[in-house]
């Protein structure tokens, strides 16, 4: 049966409904609380550093809501469909399951890039504010300063500030969580609670974060034989490394970011991505509904 | 060829928990033959295997042995789908959407063109007595409204085939009539139906063949006439019939080797009674 995008579509804008309805929103609203109150505090310090905190904490904070909204969401789709018999209606239809698990999967993404460009532009209008502020300072200033001084602190205020490679960065985190949303979706096809999927999506996200730290050490620090280097490469296929897709050291220390890097992260999270809908998918097949 | 609509073959579920030897069987060899145009009752008491049956026809489960077709198809092709309407036991669906957005989404999921839709959900909503309803969120239906809004999802394509968990669960008297009337239509239609139900009354009303599960095995099937007439009594009902008549009656029945069992006025039943009282009030 060919796949049909019009089901898909169907099955991913009802949960994406779904899932605003639930009011997962309101991270939004905790996201601007953090940033204005940040910023708040902020006024104290010098413009440069002022942009570059601003940026670190917004990309953090976007980080972690969009992380954490990947696995909340995601964890519950699947059990409570099968709870309240929603999935008997849909499945009983000429619907494939791989159907249902990939709407699924894009229903959230949706949800997530929605938070994401509504998190994102207050970042860049936040971030925007702060940086005409600081050139503002800046002409104030322009009798006192020197003609290679002013143009060098230009430059430094507009590296600090908006950039593309704030926005890559951006892209990077949707496509973290997206991974994220991947494998709890995976989890869940299996899973007989929502708390078993949370905890166990908790120790992915560890494992994802540090498997890069214990693979430099084991594999640079000591003389890795090849049973642990098994160990190791079969880790990093199984859990992706999330710490790859944290890009914000470089996006606030204003080092650029090169384009194959960026493009080499998106293949990795495709990969990742698609593995874990298509092992997602062969789970579900088994599973007695 | 004409195929059977639904033709089950030695089919066992057995059910397997992890980490505990004991298994439960859901099933045992069940073989079932139902015909295109056919309404079949399925009738068991709680765990006797109904639901599980309906569940292997949907191809939401699968048999540990046996094989099902669905008018010659094996079910397990997704394809055999496209001639099934299915309302589950208890349906909950979105509550976030209102009725005629639950029919949209469904009619998307069959492939319905967006040109048909909308007609066919106005028409349903009107077979089921939901029209002013079709607006309205399903968190604030009754389960009676919410079954009807089952039942027009599972219409939503025209199946050649509607299978029925409970159909009439939680639905009033009236509804429930509604229910069977359009059962009636539909095998007017040329529908095949298949229906598991507690409510035995409205399973003898509507179908015409009946199935009888316990523990998993299909104890009795056949028609319903072959199965509940008495062969050795007769019901001779009568009106207008004056008391010397049935004196009459009665004595040359006491002449013969017949012997009158029971001699009463039928009575209405409480449904009909119910029935009757509600209409008149309405109008």
């Amino acid at each position: 049966m060919i796949t049909s995008l019009r089901r898909i579509r169907a099955i991913a804008g009802t949960t994406l409904i779904e899932l605003a309805r639930l009011r997962v929103f309101y991270v939004l609203v905790l996201f601007a609380l953090v940033l204005i109150v940040s910023s708040t505090f902020l006024a104290r310090i010098s413009f440069q550093q002022e942009l570059q905190v601003t940026k670190d904490i917004s990309l953090g904070a976007i980080n972690f809501f969009l992380s954490l909204l990947a696995i909340v969401a995601t964890a519950q789709l699947l059990p409570r469909d099968i709870e309240d018999r929603v999935v008997y209606s849909v499945l009983a239809k000429p619907v494939p399951r791989f159907e249902y698990i990939l709407g699924k999967f894009l229903g959230v993404v949706g949800l997530l890039a929605i938070s994401l460009a509504a998190m994102s532009v207050l970042c860049l209008v936040v971030l925007h504010l702060r940086e005409q502020s600081a050139l503002h300072e800046v002409n104030r200033q322009i009798e006192q300063l020197a003609p290679d001084q002013l143009s060098s602190t230009v430059r430094v205020i507009h590296t600090a500030g908006v950039n593309r490679d704030l926005i890559a960065a951006l892209v990077l985190v949707l496509a973290k969580s997206a991974i994220l949303a991947a494998t709890t979706l995976c989890i869940s096809a299996f899973a007989t609670s929502n708390i078993f999927t949370i905890t166990a999506m908790a120790m992915v996200y560890l494992i994802g974060h540090l498997e890069s730290i214990a693979r430099e050490y084991w594999l640079q620090e000591h003389v890795a034989g090849w049973p642990k280097r098994t160990f190791l490469a079969l880790v990093a296929f199984i859990f992706p490394d999330l710490q790859a897709f944290n890009l914000s050291d470089q996006v606030i220390g204003g080092v650029p970011i090169p384009a194959h890097l960026i493009e080499q992260l998106l293949g990795l999270a495709a990969f990742y991505i698609v593995s874990y809908i298509l092992l997602a998918t062969a789970i579900f097949y088994q599973r007695e509904l | 060829m004409t195929h059977t609509a639904i033709h089950i073959s030695r089919v066992t579920k057995v059910y397997r928990t992890p980490f505990r030897r004991q298994a439960t069987v859901a099933l045992r060899d069940l073989n079932l033959e139902i015909a295109p145009g056919e309404v079949y009752g399925l009738l068991g008491p709680n765990g006797s295997g109904k639901s599980t049956t309906l569940k292997i026809i949907l191809g939401l489960i699968s048999p540990t042995r046996g094989s099902v077709t669905i008018f010659g198809r094996d079910n397990s092709v997704v394809a055999a789908r496209r001639e099934i309407g299915f309302l589950p036991e208890n349906a909950y669906f979105h509550k976030f959407l209102t009725g005629a957005e639950t029919l949209r989404f469904h009619a998307k999921l069959c492939g319905l063109s967006k040109s048909k839709t909308t007609a066919r959900i106005n028409e349903l909503l009107a077979a089921v007595g939901l029209t002013d309803a079709g607006d309205a969120r399903l968190s604030t239906y009754s389960k009676g409204m919410l079954q009807r809004i089952g039942l027009a999802q599972a219409l939503i394509h025209d199946p050649k085939l509607l299978v029925l968990d409970e159909p009439t669960a939680g639905v009033d008297p009236a509804g429930s009539r509604d229910i069977q009337e359009l059962i009636a239509s539909l095998k007017n239609r040329g529908t095949t139906v298949l229906l598991s139900s507690h409510l035995l009354t409205q399973v003898q009303e509507v179908c015409d063949r009946v199935g009888i599960l316990h523990r998993g095995r299909l104890m009795r099937e056949g028609q319903l006439q072959s199965l509940l007439g008495i062969e050795n009594q007769t019901e001779l009902i009568l009106e207008n019939a004056s008391p010397d008549l049935l004196d009459g009656l009665e004595q040359q029945i006491a002449s013969t080797s017949a012997r009158l069992i029971v001699r009463r006025k039928p009575q209405a039943s409480l449904e009909q009674l119910f029935l009757k009282v509600t209409e008149s009030t309405e109008e």
